[in-house]
């Protein structure tokens, strides 16, 4: 018998052809938001010229459009223009600021359109309020939302059954601008409890921080604890008539054991899989989040991108939140197999 | 144009006071209209025409907040809005400026950094400014005549800063021959092409410009053009030292020379500015520096800029486009809150152009039974009323230009429902009797001028006149549709939603790039009616080397009253804001050429 | 004297439900001794799961009414705490299912689900309710119990996971052991091994088993006594060897016609009862069964009527039939004659 190397944790190996596949997946995204951008106006009748008079002033004289399609690369043919968003991002990119030539260190994403300044670091200074926002809202919403569904699950009928539930419908369909726009109004203003919301850093001081940030979360969580009280209860009616929960019944186990080990743990599965999914697609609601209460996050960045026809930008955050629902996806896979032993292989 | 006040620039003219007679009376002690620092109480419109709050207090901190980021640039060199014309007067010193003082007063332009107005050679070729001696940077450097020639330099790099005007290019004398030549043909081969790819003559390269000694200014013009003064008025003509240029990055931080200088600045977040050690309140009356620090909030929701306005958590909506609709709702039914509100034409007028080529367009009966058979009140509405929309327009030029005189040819105020006897007989002289078919084009990502096309579309069918509708997105509007009159002939598109505020306050300012037939251009064209009427043409060439006020004045009341004979403009409102000053701004008053609040000279209690 | 564990006495479950009253269990007495086996048969919706759910306590947290009495080892359940009746659950009296693959958590490993149940009646640690379950698992014959017991209920096959149950089951030596259809899901070769192992369990554990099943052929060999099941009633009551010798009700005819013997091949044995068992809101009026029973116009009209009542048609042999002495035996004899003769009609037809 020949000596073998071990072969790798089929866990590692798993992440890792999965990183290879996220790769290639974000290559499509960025060519489809490229084509969009690109194809699509030009499909309606948009020019080069059309697109570039967008980022000059009024009245702008032909050779102005010209210097100004130069200068944003906009006169190159589009595989041209891909190929050097790519290079930008692996290897960097080199921006004439006009007095001095600006390097931009790989993962550059370009530069503005409009503000002519590198888009990572707009993007990365984002970052914090958007996680704060998300990180806060989601331990909220999952443990408010599971919470509330258990309860109404094993109190199925009861009065707070029926309030819970019919308040969990009017979180699932009432928009964020409209109970966001309500919050404000009264614990903004009319009791100013949150008075003045705005984002103070984590690291700066903690207690403004989730201070400042209750409402955005209550507001953002609302929209989803609805949804997760919705199915953790279903969930939970479903398990609790299991047989193994019998069979934990017939074992003697104390009811609670019974509730939280064997029902919750297993209603929880399919809960997990849409809390990784909702995490890596949360930028839609925090688009609506931010905006609402003025957070200087991704979401408005990402609003400022497309209100400006900033390609760039856009491309930035379209990929970074491919990145985020790609990265998303393989969390939920490879908890959903530490959760559920019938996925291991 | 990209957003609803993406050029703003207005004053209000000479008829300042026949705008307020027109809303309700301005309700100011005082009678004095002009003067300039005029005290008042606080009353519903009392802004206007008057100082509300006059202080001389420093310290507190004064907040702005703007729905959007800065809209373009906070380079002075590299900015086309109204907000930020007026922003920029608070780090920036240009050559000429407005003149700090509410009611027509303000729309004089008055030197800031020079000593005086440009002196005009007998040729109207060339243009001498002295500049104040004695003016210092926000470090310590004085400011020099080189300053000031290296940031007109800056505006002639079309790629660095392609978002301001470009009138420092197109006015002054080519470089050399070739560029002449170049120029003739719409190019700028040969010409110079800016201080980053021209490093020659140690930055000084631009001939057109001379500085013969440290405080003076000399503008070479390819041809003579009598406005200068008011181009001067641009912030571009604010010094920029050669040597903390950054480019690009300049917008970071400007090198003030203004009262306030940048802290730190977040682009869309937020920008925060704090007293200039090296500004003297001598050499700078247009300006004042009261509050110990000023931050701008971007980005903030707009019904939350206008709570937090109410609720004197800030003090200024950035913008100046006036509150929401609810606040709106707020403010006007409560005797305090209107009392602390101010109602000014802001500048813009929006109209629609009758285009000239499209038939049956092209016959002048057809267009003015469209003037006729318009339903005025309902395109008011469309705007938004009387407030928030603006007052029901009868002329091409919006009152606050100066020159502009009131006059009402197709009975746009007095039968503003639309007179469809009139309107028949016109389309009987046009030939056609029972009405013809046309479309409307307008932005479809504007929801008043959606509803101003849909109005229009019912009004027009009260007589036979088919309208069928046409929206685009804004940011291709002109670029691509309604700008593109190839493609506004194959597609009959005869109407045309627009809007226009003037880089300056006069004829000219206000009537070149939407009425003259030279402004005419295949691609992003702004005279949309494709108006090529010689009297108008004629009279637009002449303001270029008329220099008296009253004859230039006639020529502006002279080409409204044309265009609106061709039936070339629709118009639908003057436009007006609310705009609310909470009771702690002192020194508040609507800068008349802004139509907004003069944001260099409030202070807090 | 007998050794009595379970005397089940005039038990009565019922639930209240929008449509009706439903009588899930509605009087059904019995008892069983340590070491003895009961079968307690009948088709689905007779009652026969109720009642051993009852026996457990399970349906505690339903709307279930239930009178009568149970009385396990002398100790009253009717009416106790749940708290009580949980520490008797698992350690006193357990219960295997019939589905193990559905009754087994898919999340947690088998030896973890069998320690579990060890851990919560007894003060022990973790390692040892672990080394307990190894050896459980030992015990009904798996192989390599050690390495098995980290194995999940999807890892093992459908009859392993019935001598899983049947460790779990055991873990705390119970007294009363409960099987409700502990064979249903398992194939032929597969069934006979498990009911073996609860067999030889029994004997060596000596506690009272009850057997549940629709099936009359699971219990032959294993009961020592039935108990036949209809609508919620008991139709017949009495020792394994009368009830298979003497049948006493002619529904208990209907399910040995429809037992497989050993001695016909498999596809014939099936001789199904005519009609549907009863909806237990709309129980038939007189004896429940007389819609499907070929002799219920023998009774004069009592079949539709009056309630039989469990008579002894055999000393210690009991059901609940208004048919007489006479009339039972003669119409056995014409039915046994009957299926005989069909079934020699079947292998001729099946040689030529």
């Amino acid at each position: 018998m020949t000596a073998r190397a071990p072969a790798p944790h089929p866990v590692i190996t798993f992440i890792v052809r999965r990183l290879i596949a996220t790769v290639f997946l974000l290559i499509v995204v960025s060519m489809i938001t490229f084509a969009i951008f690109f194809l699509l106006p030009r499909l309606a009748g948009q020019t080069t010229r059309g697109l570039a008079s967008q980022y000059i002033g009024r009245n702008p004289t032909p050779a102005a459009v010209h210097a100004i399609e130069q200068q944003l690369g906009l006169d190159a043919p589009l595989p041209v223009q891909y190929g050097r968003f790519l290079r930008g991002i692996v290897l960097g990119e080199h921006f004439n600021a006009g007095t001095s030539k600006a390097y931009c260190p790989p993962p550059c994403f370009g530069y503005s359109f409009k503000n002519q300044q590198p888009v990572w670091p707009m993007m990365v200074s984002g970052l914090p309020v958007t996680i704060s926002l998300a990180a806060g809202a989601a331990i909220l919403w999952l443990v408010g939302g599971v919470a509330i569904g258990v309860i109404s699950a094993l109190r199925r009928g009861t009065l707070f059954d029926r309030f819970s539930m019919g308040v969990a419908l009017a979180g699932v369909s009432l928009p964020i601008f409209f109970t966001g726009l309500i919050a404000l109004e009264l614990f903004s203003y009319k009791w100013p409890i949150f008075p003045n919301v705005q984002f103070v850093p984590f690291t700066q001081n903690p207690l403004l921080w989730a201070r400042n940030l209750v409402l955005p979360w209550i507001v953002l969580a609302f929209l989803y604890a609805a949804l997760y009280a919705r199915l953790t209860r279903a969930g939970m009616l479903e398990t609790m008539s299991e047989d193994y929960i019998r069979t934990a019944r017939a074992k003697g186990l104390p009811e609670r054991t019974v509730i939280f080990k064997h029902g919750l743990r297993a209603a929880l599965t399919p809960i997990v899989t849409i809390f990784g999914m909702d995490i890596g697609l949360l930028l839609g609601g925090a688009i609506l989040t931010e905006v609402t209460f003025s957070l200087h996050g991704l979401g408005l960045f990402t609003v400022e991108a497309i209100q400006n026809q900033d390609l760039p930008e856009i491309l930035g955050v379209t990929l970074l939140a491919a990145f985020f629902i790609v990265i998303a996806n393989l969390v939920v896979d490879v908890l959903y197999a530490v959760v559920d032993p019938r996925v291991r292989r | 144009m990209r957003t609803r006040k993406t050029i703003g620039l207005a004053a209000i003219g000479a008829a300042a006071a026949l705008a307020l007679a027109a809303c309700g009376g301005s309700g100011g002690s005082g009678g004095s209209g002009g003067g300039g620092g005029t005290a008042t109480k606080a009353s519903f419109n009392a802004g206007v025409t008057h100082v509300v709050n006059p202080s001389n207090h420093k310290g507190g901190t004064l907040n702005f907040a703007s729905s959007s980021g800065i809209p373009d640039s906070a380079d002075p060199g590299n900015t086309y809005y109204a907000q930020m014309w007026n922003l920029t007067r608070l780090y920036a010193m240009p050559l000429m400026t407005y003149a700090s003082c509410p009611g027509p007063c303000g729309l004089k332009v008055v030197p800031d950094l020079a000593t005086g107005p440009g002196v005009v050679s007998n040729n109207g070729l060339t243009w001498t400014y002295h500049i104040q001696p004695n003016v210092h940077f926000e470090d310590g450097t004085l400011v020099t005549s080189q300053d000031v020639k290296y940031a007109v330099e800056r505006t002639f790099d079309r790629s660095k800063f392609p978002l301001g005007p470009g009138y420092y290019p197109s006015l002054l004398a080519p470089q050399n021959a070739t560029c002449a030549k170049a120029m003739a043909a719409g190019k700028t081969t040969g010409c110079y092409p800016g201080p980053y790819v021209d490093r020659s003559k140690n930055l000084m390269g631009l001939n057109a410009v001379q500085t013969p000694n440290s405080t003076t200014v000399v503008f070479h013009l390819a041809k003579p053009f009598a406005d200068f003064n008011y181009v001067t008025a641009i912030p571009q003509s604010a010094p920029v030292p050669p040597n903390k240029d950054t480019g690009a990055n300049y917008q970071l931080h400007p090198i003030s020379t203004g009262p306030y200088m940048f802290q730190s600045y977040q682009i869309n977040k937020q920008l925060t500015m704090v007293p200039n050690p090296h500004w003297n309140p001598a050499t700078d009356p247009n300006a004042k520096q009261l509050p110990s620090k000023i931050v701008l909030t971007f980005n903030v929701n707009p019904n939350d800029v206008d709570n937090r306005l109410l609720a004197g958590d800030i003090q200024v909506d950035l913008p100046g486009t006036g509150v929401q609709a609810a606040a709106r709702t707020k403010i006007l039914t409560s005797n305090s809150l209107k009392a602390q509100s101010d109602n000014p034409v802001s500048g813009f007028e929006w109209f629609m152009t009758l285009n000239n080529k499209v038939p049956p367009m092209n016959n002048i009966h057809c267009r003015m039974a469209v003037e006729y058979a318009a339903n005025k009140t309902n395109n008011q509405t469309a705007y938004g009323g009387p407030y928030a929309g603006g007052t029901i327009g009868s002329t091409a030029a919006p009152p606050n230009v100066v020159g502009q005189k009131h006059f009402d040819l197709y009975e746009a105020t007095t039968k503003s429902q639309g007179d469809l006897t009139k309107a028949k007989q016109q389309l009987q002289a046009c030939g056609h009797p029972n009405g013809f078919s046309t479309g409307i084009t307008y932005r479809s990502d504007r929801p008043k001028e959606v509803s101003v096309a849909q109005a229009m579309q019912a009004a027009l069918a009260r007589v036979g006149i088919k309208l069928t509708l046409h929206g685009f997105p804004t940011a291709s509007y002109t670029s691509n549709f309604a700008g593109v009159p190839n493609y506004v002939h194959s597609h009959d598109l005869g109407i045309t939603v627009y809007g226009w505020a003037p880089d300056w306050p006069d004829g000219y300012g206000e009537f070149y790039y939407i009425a003259d037939g030279a402004a005419i251009s295949p691609v992003g064209n702004t005279n949309l009616g494709e108006l090529n009427d010689p009297l108008v043409n004629s009279l637009l060439g002449k303001f270029a080397t008329e220099n008296s006020a009253t004859v230039r004045n006639s020529y502006t009341s002279q080409i409204d009253m044309q265009i609106m004979k061709d039936a070339a403009f629709l118009p639908i409102v003057y436009a007006k804001a609310l705009l609310y000053r909470p009771s702690n701004l002192t020194n508040v008053y609507v800068q008349p050429f802004y139509g907004m609040y003069n944001y260099a000279v409030l202070g807090l209690k | 004297m007998p050794d009595t564990l379970l005397d089940v006495a005039d038990l009565r479950i019922h639930f209240p439900t929008s449509d009706g009253l439903v009588k899930a269990v509605d009087g059904i007495s019995f008892s069983l001794e340590r070491g003895q086996t009961l079968g307690i048969v009948g088709e689905s919706g007779s009652g026969k799961s109720v009642t051993s759910l009852g026996i457990m306590g399970l349906h505690h947290g339903t709307n279930a009414q239930i009178t009568g009495h149970i009385k396990l080892d002398g100790e009253e359940l009717v009416g106790a705490t749940p708290g009580r009746v949980r520490e008797l659950r698992g350690s006193k009296m357990a219960m295997i299912f019939q589905d193990p693959l559905s009754s087994l958590h898919p999340y947690y490993t088998i030896g973890a689900q069998i320690a579990e149940a060890y851990l919560v009646h007894n003060q022990v640690g973790k390692k040892v309710a672990h080394k307990h379950a190894i050896d459980l698992l030992g015990r009904v014959g798996i192989p390599q119990p050690a390495s098995r017991a980290d194995d999940y209920p999807h890892q093992f096959s459908g009859g392993m996971r019935q001598r899983a149950m049947i460790a779990m089951a055991l873990s705390c030596d119970p007294e009363l052991l409960i099987a409700d259809e502990p064979t249903t899901a398992l194939d032929v070769t597969v069934q006979a091994q498990i009911l073996d192992l609860i067999w030889d369990l029994q004997q060596e554990y000596h506690s009272a088993v009850i057997i549940i099943t629709h099936d009359l052929g699971v219990v032959a060999e294993l009961s020592d006594d039935i108990l036949v099941m209809y609508a919620g009633r008991m139709a017949e009551y009495g020792s394994a060897e009368d009830t298979f010798d003497q049948p006493g009700h002619p529904y208990t005819w209907g399910l040995l016609a429809s037992m497989p013997r050993i001695d016909e091949a498999r596809l014939e044995r099936l001789v199904p009862i005519k009609g549907t068992p009863p909806s237990l809101i709309n129980v038939p009026s007189g004896c429940a069964f007389h819609p499907r029973c070929r002799y219920a116009g023998f009774t004069g009209g009592r079949s539709q009527t009056e309630v039989p009542e469990l008579r002894e048609v055999s000393p210690g042999h009991l059901a609940a039939c208004h048919l007489t002495g006479d009339q039972r035996r003669k119409f056995r004899t014409e039915l046994v004659l009957e299926e005989t003769e069909a079934s020699t009609a079947r292998m001729t037809q099946g040689e030529a």
